[in-house]
């Protein structure tokens, strides 16, 4: 159906002319922006819902070479797979929905939607690049129009959080870069090849050849660029920050997709390339994961900016993907002959998790963002009795709020509950099953803070320590993107095998690369 | 023939006041003409060395030279002028303006 | 013909759940008529499944109808959506759908001044109903699990129903908004011990479904170990739903929420999911004697502590939620003796042993489901009286057995079947429960640990006779009190039907067992744990079983003991109460006022492991996390801003520099050269 059309690059193209157009909306017609944004987000998430749903993706593919120039191959190449898939969906989902949602108050409205287009482009590129240059060029992409998000629609300390932003997951870029650039050279190298060519296939080839101890450090030296961006305990405090100060369109991308940049390289590039090197990282991933959900826990407990402590839980709730990639590594470590089936169930349930969380956190975001924005603040001691003045979006915080914490019937849950199984597996793999207690201190912690902040924002006595005469509730298009996302949140904690069966034969295939690279 | 030491001597000289122009005067014309003779002074090098052993690219490079100084000058006595419009001086200390 | 449809028992409900809460608004009772609708339709088709099945061939050769279709898998284990209808499924399913339709009803007269939040409250209690019978039917432990998370959420959003903009203040806001939290954290500690048990079973069984799990070669390969882990993980999420010491304090808090849902949720049968867990699982708990004996041993200290905190409590929904959990620490220590019984029998191959505990799970099922009939009825008891006096402090109350003849008639039924009057149907389970606990106390090597278990349960007997007949006496006898003078008389028929036909159940459930209930509510371990057997005792069997043992007597004249001492006491005003706790001031009654400091003891744990280290974490991420990066990058910008100076702009100054560095270089490579000997 699609042999002619390069579906794929329209996928970066349509956002790219309609951040063109939006950015040259002069005066007077800044408030059609939105519309424009909405059109072709929407042509956007219509082509990534027809690409959910794609079985033949290989046909997809694109291949153009690039630069080939002094011993250097940079090519364009463009492919989608079980994994991608689900992100792409979810990028043009939280990109339509956030255009939708932005109430188009700011003095500069057109240059916002330029801005979220641009996003969608940086997105787009990275999820489905399939050549090393060309992800990292759209990895930075991504920063740019984040950086000015933050620094012209935020908050009070937008500046300092901006360039806090920008330059530590900046930092980690280069020293994603350093990986990038050993691992591509030292695949020329060994297969004897003049060129270096940065496409994934071309160094994957080379994978098996590369010795352990390279494996090891350059493993390391990606798995820093990654872990920075998901981002995990200690390198994560540009996250409050910037959630805190960015608008909430901005959050909600930030938190929705961009964290999951960091996990979707680890999946697709560390791990793919690096079989022998994360094996050896296994344990200190797997740590560095249990710190991050238990760390990030208690931090949300101790918050008293609704926001900041939705920009925790992000934390808590990577942790959770992470520990779901470090399970199936443990797994595949410390068991004689893994069982295919088991040794993917990490990858899947990882994959899944950040899916769950991009929906759930975006309704998180929005509900926060919109507190602040009709209450006038969103520190907790301030309000009280919300649920009266504010019912629906008491009703979307709740929701939010249950799915978020793991109740079984909405897709935060599966994710939840499917990575806790998988360390479960992995943990007995290595004979300390206890581990797991750390799981279900997390669990208990997240019931904790936000059962204990709607308490303090929704339910009681209505606040008096704030004016509570010009609060509102959500308006119709408000509404709009936070029941779509709350109706996919029920359909996919309904229903989890509809995002499983994209997962499950991705996930299969990649163990099956993984563990032939293993053997000797 | 004279020697070559000679030459090489002439120029040293040359290039040492200029330097010692550039390094101590505060006047800004003074200093681009001390440029202009630590230039010559490598042109006379050159132009030396080319003599001796007979390669012509030593003088090409002369004509280069030659032409990047007057551009140089142009320049440079373009900018004292208007920064001379302005504040009224061409002593080097005084223009901190952009400084730190 | 029906069973297959077993699946829109739980649907039903949800699909109502959607619609009045999608559709229904307004002030008016349309969300209620359809809420009734959906739980007469979920009613009718349980009375045709569990026709059905208990007709059917299945139910006397294997024990069960099960059918499932794939949901998902995870790791190669398929999970199942499906329904497993066995014995138990059928007594679970016609009591709670019969109880929910008839508070259904009551609802209508009950809630009817709630205005707007009507329509709310219906599509919160359809889901409820979704969630105890998607439970019910069940058909292996995830779908379970989703469920009675599904009743958490709705237990929570219910006891929080008044969270905002409560009619009686905002003090009574903020007291519901936080038994919400309250209730919903506790039982969370509960589930998220439930679902390691489900990993360990998953793993282990490498599937959840009941038939794979309960099936006993499956048992047999399975590490013994790990089964005790899962049971006690297990037992671990039946602790806070049951509300179990040392769980049990969420349940008094959460009789914020309307009376009605105290009597569904917290009375009649979101709380025994615990006992059902426990009762489903007993293939599994009844694997090792010590877990049975953990798990009767908890009974019999929560039935005991819970009934303890009752007498002192001057609340009339209060007590009757300490009630609650007395009885459902009956269930449990019934469950706890039996299947100890049981394993010993499995391990020496005792038949005789393995009847006597399949007697226990009888038990312990039957007392399930008197007590739902008797604790709704009593919980809308308290609901009319609540309603028509607007008060649910007793000592306001008092001599409204004239003014409400049904409800003062109907919960005196409630109460004698409770407290064990000989006839009614609590006296039946009751008597069962303690005889089973009895025998357990005769065999195996920590058997004496239930003869302990025994006198706690016959002094909560005594207990509960008395404490139940104090909240009657307060509540009905004596003189007239402040609220009964003002109180609007007799509720309404909606509220009453329900009143009296609960009350009938009440006193009348209990005969059920001389007509063979106990051949449906059995399990028979030496048969693959095969769930009924259809063959009950007979009734003259029981009726000669009960009253030929000496120890019936015993709990009869501790139950008449109890009813005389709280008439003496708050009838006749013979006995001053007073006298025996040093007028409210001892150190035994305030322990009691205060429920043994439980409310503390919760805080300070959540204070101290919750917020305090919390506190902690956060700031140690400002000063030392997020203070090494804001460190890293000011020393940055220091050194760059003490470095600048070295431009100084003139270019005199670089000259000079430049010079010297030349020479430097220059002097350097001569004496270089010189040292390594000339060119």
């Amino acid at each position: 159906m699609f042999d002619e059309i390069p579906i794929l690059t329209l996928m970066l193209v349509i956002p790219l002319v309609g951040a063109a157009l939006t950015l040259m909306m002069g005066k007077g017609k800044e408030k059609f922006a939105k519309y424009v944004a909405g059109i072709f987000s929407g042509i956007v998430l219509i082509l990534a819902t027809i690409l959910l749903f794609e079985e033949n993706v290989a046909a997809l593919a694109e291949n153009h070479v690039w630069i080939d120039a002094a011993n250097i191959r940079i090519s364009y190449i463009l492919e989608i797979d079980g994994l991608s898939k689900l992100m792409v969906f979810l990028t043009a989902l939280l990109i339509f929905l956030v255009v939708v949602f932005e109430s188009s108050e700011s003095d500069r409205p057109n240059y916002y939607h330029t801005l979220v287009m641009l996003m969608q482009v940086g997105l787009m590129g990275v999820y489905l690049s399939a050549d090393y240059f060309l992800f990292y060029i759209m990895w930075e992409v991504t920063l740019i129009p984040m950086y000015f998000m933050i620094s012209w629609y935020g908050g009070p300390r937008r500046h300092y959080a901006a360039i806090k932003f920008f330059i530590y997951t900046h930092v980690a870029s280069l020293v994603m870069l350093i990986g990038i650039f050993a691992m591509s050279f030292q695949a020329a190298e060994l297969l004897g090849s003049p060129i270096v060519d940065f496409s994934f296939a071309v160094v994957a080839s080379a994978a098996p050849l590369f010795e352990k101890a390279f494996q090891i450090l350059v493993f390391g030296m990606l798995f820093f660029g990654f872990a920075v961006k998901m981002p995990m305990v200690p390198f994560h405090t540009w996250l409050p920050d910037a959630h805190v100060e960015a608008p909430t369109g901005g959050s909600v991308l930030l938190a929705g997709v961009m964290l999951k940049m960091g996990s979707y390289g680890i999946i697709r590039i560390a791990l793919n390339v690096f079989p022998e090197g994360s094996i050896w990282w296994a344990e200190i991933i797997m740590v560095v994961a249990l710190v991050s959900i238990v760390y990030g826990a208690y931090a949300c407990v101790a918050q008293t900016d609704l926001k900041k402590m939705v920009a925790y839980s992000s934390i808590n709730h990577m942790g959770m993907v992470l520990l779901g990639i470090a399970a199936s590594l443990l797994y595949i470590k410390y068991t004689a002959s893994p069982v295919e089936s088991l040794a993917s169930l990490g990858i899947t349930f990882a994959v899944f998790q950040m899916f769950a969380h991009g929906l759930v956190t975006a309704v998180l975001f929005m509900v926060c963002g919109f507190t602040g924005h009709s209450v006038g603040t969103r520190e907790m001691p301030l309000l009280g009795g919300l649920a009266g003045k504010m019912p629906y979006l008491a009703t979307f915080m709740m929701i939010g709020f249950m799915a978020s914490l793991g109740l079984p019937g909405l897709v935060g849950f599966w994710g939840e509950f499917g990575v806790i199984f998988s360390f479960y597996v992995g943990a007995e793999a290595m004979g300390h099953i206890w581990l797991i207690v750390f799981c279900l201190l997390s669990i208990m912690l997240n019931a904790g803070f936000y059962i204990w902040a709607m308490q303090r924002t929704l339910f009681g006595r209505e606040t008096t320590k704030i004016d509570m005469s010009k609060v509102h509730d959500v308006s119709k298009a408000q509404g709009f993107s936070l029941a779509v996302l709350c109706i996919f949140i029920a359909l996919f904690g309904i229903w989890p095998d509809l995002a499983l069966g994209v997962i499950e034969p991705f996930a299969s295939s990649f163990i099956d690369i993984f563990q032939g690279a293993l053997l000797p | 023939m004279i020697p070559i030491e000679f030459f090489l001597m002439f120029a040293a000289i040359l290039f040492v006041i200029g330097i010692y122009g550039i390094m101590t005067k505060n006047n800004a014309i003074v200093v681009l003409m001390c440029i202009e003779m630590v230039l010559n002074a490598a042109n006379i090098n050159l132009v030396t060395f080319a003599a001796y052993n007979g390669a012509i690219m030593g003088q090409v490079f002369v004509l280069f030279t030659v032409a990047v100084a007057a551009c140089e000058v142009a320049v440079g006595i373009a900018i004292m002028l208007n920064v001379y419009k302005v504040k009224k001086t061409t002593v080097i200390d005084d223009l901190t303006e952009l400084r730190w | 013909m029906f069973i297959e449809y077993t699946w829109l028992i739980p649907a039903i409900p949800l699909i109502m759940f959607v619609i009045v809460g999608l559709l229904a608004k307004g002030d008016n009772n349309r969300g209620g008529g359809l809420a009734i609708l959906g739980a007469l339709a979920t009613l009718v088709i349980s009375v045709l499944v569990v026709y059905e099945f208990l007709t059917g061939d299945a139910y006397a050769t294997e024990g069960f109808v099960t059918e499932s279709i794939k949901w998902f898998s995870i790791g190669g284990y398929e999970i199942t959506l499906g329904y497993y209808v066995d014995g138990l499924t059928c007594i679970m399913l016609l009591f709670s759908t019969f109880i929910s339709l008839l508070i259904f009803v009551y609802s209508m007269g009950y809630m009817d001044d709630q205005g707007k939040r009507k329509s709310r409250y219906y599509a919160e209690i359809s889901l409820f109903l979704a969630g105890m019978t998607g439970l019910i039917v069940a058909n292996n432990y995830l779908m379970m699990f989703v469920f009675w998370e599904v009743m958490g959420l709705c237990s929570y959003l219910l006891i929080g129903f008044w969270s905002f903009n409560h009619p009686q203040g905002d003090e009574a806001s903020d007291n519901a908004a936080s038994a919400a939290k309250k209730a919903f954290l506790v039982t969370r500690l509960g589930d998220a011990s439930f679902m390691a048990g489900l990993f360990v079973l998953l793993y282990a069984f490498q599937s959840l479904d009941f038939t794979e799990v309960f099936n006993v070669a499956a048992i047999g390969n399975v590490d013994h170990n790990l089964i005790v882990i899962a049971t006690l993980l297990l037992f671990g999420g039946a602790i806070g739903k049951s509300a179990q010491f040392p769980l049990q304090d969420w349940l008094p808090d959460a009789m914020a929420g309307p009376t009605t849902v105290s009597a569904l949720i917290h009375a009649a049968t979101m709380v025994k999911a615990g006992v059902y867990l426990v009762a489903r699982s007993f293939p599994l708990f009844t694997q090792s004697a010590e877990v049975m004996l953990f798990v009767g041993l908890i009974g019999g200290i929560t039935a005991i502590l819970a009934a303890s905190m009752a007498l002192a409590n001057n609340n009339i929904k209060k007590v009757l939620a300490f009630s609650t959990i007395s009885q459902l620490g009956y269930m449990f220590m019934a469950l706890g003796a039996g299947g100890y019984l049981m394993a010993l029998g499995m391990n020496n191959s005792d038949p005789a042993l393995m009847a006597l505990g399949g007697l226990g799970y009888t038990a312990g099922v039957f007392h399930m489901l008197n007590h739902a009939f008797f604790k709704a009825q009593l919980f809308l008891g308290s609901g009319s009286v609540i309603h028509s006096t607007g008060t649910e402090d007793m000592r306001e109350m008092g001599g409204l057995g004239k003014k409400m003849k049904s409800t003062s008639i109907t919960m005196m039924i409630g109460s004698l079947s409770i407290a064990g009057f000989p006839f009614f149907s609590g006296f039946w389970s009751k008597d069962l429960i303690l005889d089973t606990v009895l025998n357990a106390s005769k065999y195996g090597s920590e058997g004496y640990l239930f003869a302990i278990v025994w006198i706690l349960g016959i002094i909560t007997v005594l207990m509960t006779a008395f404490y139940m007949f104090r909240m009657w006496y307060m509540t009905f006898g004596g003189p007239e009190g402040p609220a009964t003078e003002t109180c609007h008389g007799e509720s309404p028929k909606s509220m009453t039907v329900p009143l009296w036909l609960l009350a009938i159940f009440a006193f009348g459930s209990g005969f059920l067992l001389l007509f063979g209930l106990d051949g449906i509510i059995t399990i028979d371990a030496a048969n693959g744990f095969l769930v009924g057997t259809l063959a009950g005792e007979g009734a003259l069997y029981w009726v000669e079983h009960m009253l030929t043992n000496p120890y019936t007597y015993l709990s009869i004249g501790l139950a008449l003991i109890g009813i005389f001492v709280a008439y003496l006491m708050y009838s006749r005003f013979a006995v001053n109460p007073g006298k025996f706790n040093k007028e409210g001031t001892s150190w035994l009654y305030r322990a009691l006022e205060n429920r043994w400091w439980f409310p503390q003891f919760y805080d300070w744990v959540s204070w101290t492991f919750g917020y305090k280290v919390g506190k902690t974490v956060n700031a140690f991420d400002q000063k030392v996390v997020d203070g090494a990066v804001n460190g890293l990058a000011s020393a940055v910008v220091e050194s760059g801003e003490s470095g600048k100076y070295m431009q100084t702009g003139n270019v005199g100054n670089y000259a000079s520099v430049v010079m010297l560095g030349m020479s430097v270089i220059f002097v350097g490579a001569l004496l270089f050269i010189y040292y390594m000997g000339g060119m």
